[in-house]
């Protein structure tokens, strides 16, 4: 199965991810900070990152230029939760960046999934 | 010549007539005025000493000379001439005139003209004297003009002078004093003592004691009444002066009115608070989001698990209810604390506050009238229409709330100001040179000062714990703040309160946006109600192409023309006509599988969840939806 990464710095929110994930088969890596993500990006086993964009060390946008430098192939997801300088405006950011979809907290996890198994091509049904 | 040593030897009429001539001459000669006499030629037959003096020549040189040859024909003819022939008709004339004197510039003098008569009474000659007042005239000139000055300084300084005897009887006042203290009539001050016009009692005695030691000083900000018994607060300084024997004769005071500045500061105060509550609320706000979405995630997967007909799917649903109410306090505290930026559009606030107007005036009860009054049908801003419909229902629902029970007028107006007229009022550096202005004017209940000072505070609310979230105009603050605008009130108890909303009027120039799904076409299925327009307007104004369907019919027909298919449908929960069945018939019936967003409100009814069940919503989205959320909505939903 495709392996998945999150960059989330709020433990409750990475856990539930990881574990709406893994059900679904997928193989998740963790990591808590962008500069954690950038330094153990694994490029052949990971084919879609989830980010979170306001971040301590290294914020999300960084993430996303840097690992699309590292692998252009990689789908990304960015979402965010209204920070200092206004969530909108950061989303949209993340998208001209090359973010493939962007969502603001809360989020439906199924929408997510979804979105996520479309981006990875993969056979959907629940 | 010398004439003493001819007076021996002469006869006594002789000898008199020289002395007399010796006499004549030294007090003629030794006068300090310019003498002459001029025969009715208008020409000089004898002239002093200090007249040569002047004009720089001899007597000689003098004498046989016209007046106008002296002065100049134009002089003469105009200035003197006259004169001189009034007094060879019998009169004496006095005139002052200024002359270009040779020796000294131009001086003032001070001329006479006597009429010197021959024994038999005709009028042969006269006697000109003519004195040199221009010291007298310049210290004249120099003592008015620091009179004036002074009366000037006085009236003109917007500080208040007055002088006061040592018991506090008012002696003078000026008129800035008046205009401060609200007096109109000046005499009736003159009859007051200076303590009536102290809010505190017993401070101005304070004030006198402390003069005693001959040393001017400064009171500080002074809370005040007025002559109509309003509260003003000044700035006070004062001397004593003292007689020869050291008794205080009387007081000087100034007093500078400070209530503006201490309503600017306490409004600065006001500012900092909210923008510290804000960066708090924000925070705050956004680990609750992270909170809210673990939350969430965990119900959607609880509810995965379970079958649909499960009761305790009934109870994960409702999890999910309240995740969305949260979700929708935490954008509003985004909101107040401006970390959530605005889609501006280029809108004309006439349009939105006339769809407001009508929105409210259909939702307001019969004791209630709302006038509004549209000075401009033109007043561009740059703003996002559904913000700034949130701001004017928000503040209009509250006159509405204020007005309960009363009878009365909601007034609404809609102007523009120059940046200039209200740069004081706004307490800002930078203006933009024209603002459109919105006002709301209530006759309710009205708010006492402590109350008006809390007013944009998030969480604060007058009304019942339980009713209203107190964030109403808090969110307001926040979007108008975010628009670079303004936002002020007023307010007495029991009158009612006026909000004025400020935005600066939009003169052509567009930061750069970040839409790039323009030119998409929308189909919009609506009831076509006030909210609805707004958000359509807003939609067409950042660039898309909007169609609007009210009945299945029409939207049947829109959907089953395949060249001009949308890329979109929005389906608002306000559609009268057009169900939510409809929509899933139409998207079965037609095979189509376009994107669609649903805009409801925050409980779904069952058919809309059906809707949202049946795979056709993309996005859903519950009301009030910003332009930004529905923006970010249509681009997830297209891509």
């Amino acid at each position: 199965m495709p392996g998945i990464m999150i960059v989330e710095d709020d433990n409750d929110l990475r856990e539930m991810l990881k574990v709406s994930l893994t059900r679904r088969r997928f193989t998740v890596l963790e990591a808590e900070n962008g500069k954690d993500a950038i330094n153990h990006f694994k490029p052949e086993v990971t084919d879609l990152v989830i980010t979170d964009l306001i971040m301590p060390e290294e914020d999300g946008l960084k993430v996303i230029m840097r690992l699309h430098e590292l692998k252009p192939s990689l789908k990304i997801v960015a979402i965010s939760g209204g920070g200092k300088a206004g969530p909108a405006s950061y989303l949209n950011l993340a998208k001209a960046l090359g973010a493939d979809v962007v969502y603001s907290k809360p989020f439906s996890v199924n929408d997510l999934i979804k979105k996520i198994e479309e981006l990875l091509e993969i056979e959907q049904g629940v | 010549m010398d004439h003493n040593n001819d007076i021996s030897g002469q006869d006594d009429y002789t000898k008199f007539l020289s002395r007399e001539k010796y006499f004549s001459d030294h007090i003629v000669n030794n006068s300090r005025s310019m003498i002459s006499i001029i025969n009715r030629d208008y020409v000089y037959e004898k002239v002093n000493v200090p007249f040569c003096k002047a004009q720089k020549g001899m007597e000689e040189s003098i004498i046989g000379k016209s007046l106008g040859d002296i002065w100049g024909q134009d002089t003469f003819q105009n200035r003197i001439k006259p004169n001189i022939d009034k007094c060879f008709d019998g009169a004496t004339v006095r005139y002052e005139a200024s002359f270009n004197i040779p020796q000294a510039g131009r001086r003032f003098f001070e001329v006479v003209f006597r009429p010197f008569p021959v024994e038999s009474g005709e009028i042969t000659h006269l006697l000109a004297e003519t004195f040199d007042i221009t010291d007298l005239k310049l210290s004249e000139k120099f003592a008015s003009e620091k009179e004036e000055e002074f009366r000037r300084f006085e009236t003109n300084l917007p500080i208040g002078f007055l002088r006061c005897t040592p018991d506090g009887m008012m002696m003078h006042a000026n008129k800035a004093f008046l205009i401060i203290m609200d007096c109109e009539d000046e005499n009736l001050i003159y009859s007051t003592n200076l303590r009536s016009y102290y809010a505190e009692e017993g401070l101005l005695d304070m004030h006198l004691e402390q003069l005693m030691d001959h040393k001017p000083k400064s009171f500080g900000r002074i809370p005040l009444k007025t002559c109509k018994g309003n509260e003003i607060v000044c700035r006070i300084s004062a001397f004593m002066t003292f007689d020869e024997s050291q008794n205080p004769s009387y007081i000087d005071f100034s007093f500078e009115d400070s209530s503006r500045e201490l309503m600017l500061e306490n409004r600065l105060l006001q500012a900092q608070k909210l923008e510290t509550i804000g960066a708090l609320a924000g925070g705050i706000a956004h680990d609750f989001n992270n909170i809210l979405a673990t939350i969430s995630g965990y119900s959607e997967l609880l509810q995965n698990d379970l079958p649909k007909s499960s009761a305790f799917a009934g109870n994960v649903a409702k999890i999910q209810i309240a995740v969305s109410k949260a979700r929708s306090l935490t954008n509003q505290i985004l909101t107040f604390s401006r970390q959530v930026e605005q889609e501006k559009v280029l809108v004309n606030v006439y349009e939105v506050l006339k769809e407001t107007i009508g929105f409210v005036r259909s939702a307001a009860p019969s004791n209630i009238r709302i006038r509004s009054t549209i000075r401009v049908k033109d007043a561009p801003v740059f703003a996002d229409p559904t913000q700034l419909f949130r701001v004017f229902l928000n503040l209009m629902t509250n006159a509405l709330q204020s007005m309960e029970e009363l009878e009365g007028t909601i007034s609404v107006t809609l102007a523009t100001v120059k940046g200039k007229k209200i740069q004081k009022e706004l307490n800002k550096d930078i203006v933009a040179d024209e603002f459109v202005l919105v006002t709301v004017r209530d006759m309710g209940k009205g708010m006492d000062p402590s109350l008006l000072r809390r007013i944009f505070e998030p969480f604060f609310t007058t009304r019942e714990v339980g009713k209203g979230s107190g964030l109403g105009l808090s969110v307001v603050h926040g979007i108008v703040s975010e628009m670079g605008g303004e936002i002020l009130v007023s307010s007495k108890v029991n009158e009612g309160s006026v909000f004025y909303i400020y935005l600066p009027f939009f003169r052509g120039y567009a930061p750069l946006t970040l839409i790039p799904e323009k030119n998409r076409k929308i189909l919009f299925v609506t009831g076509n109600k006030h909210e609805s327009r707004i958000l359509s307007l807003a939609l067409e104004s950042a660039g898309y192409e909007m169609t609007l369907s009210y009945d299945p019919g029409h939207l049947n027909k829109m959907i089953s023309d395949k060249k001009n298919s949308p890329d979109l449908i929005i389906y608002m929960s306000d559609a009268e006509l057009v169900r939510a069945e409809d929509i899933i018939c139409i998207y079965t019936d037609q095979k189509i599988n376009t994107p669609c967003i649903l805009i409801s409100d925050s409980n779904l009814t069952s058919e809309e969840e059906k809707l949202v069940n049946s795979g056709i919503v993309s996005q859903q989205l519950t009301k009030p939806v910003s332009l930004r959320e529905i923006i970010s909505a249509i681009q997830v939903s297209i891509n």
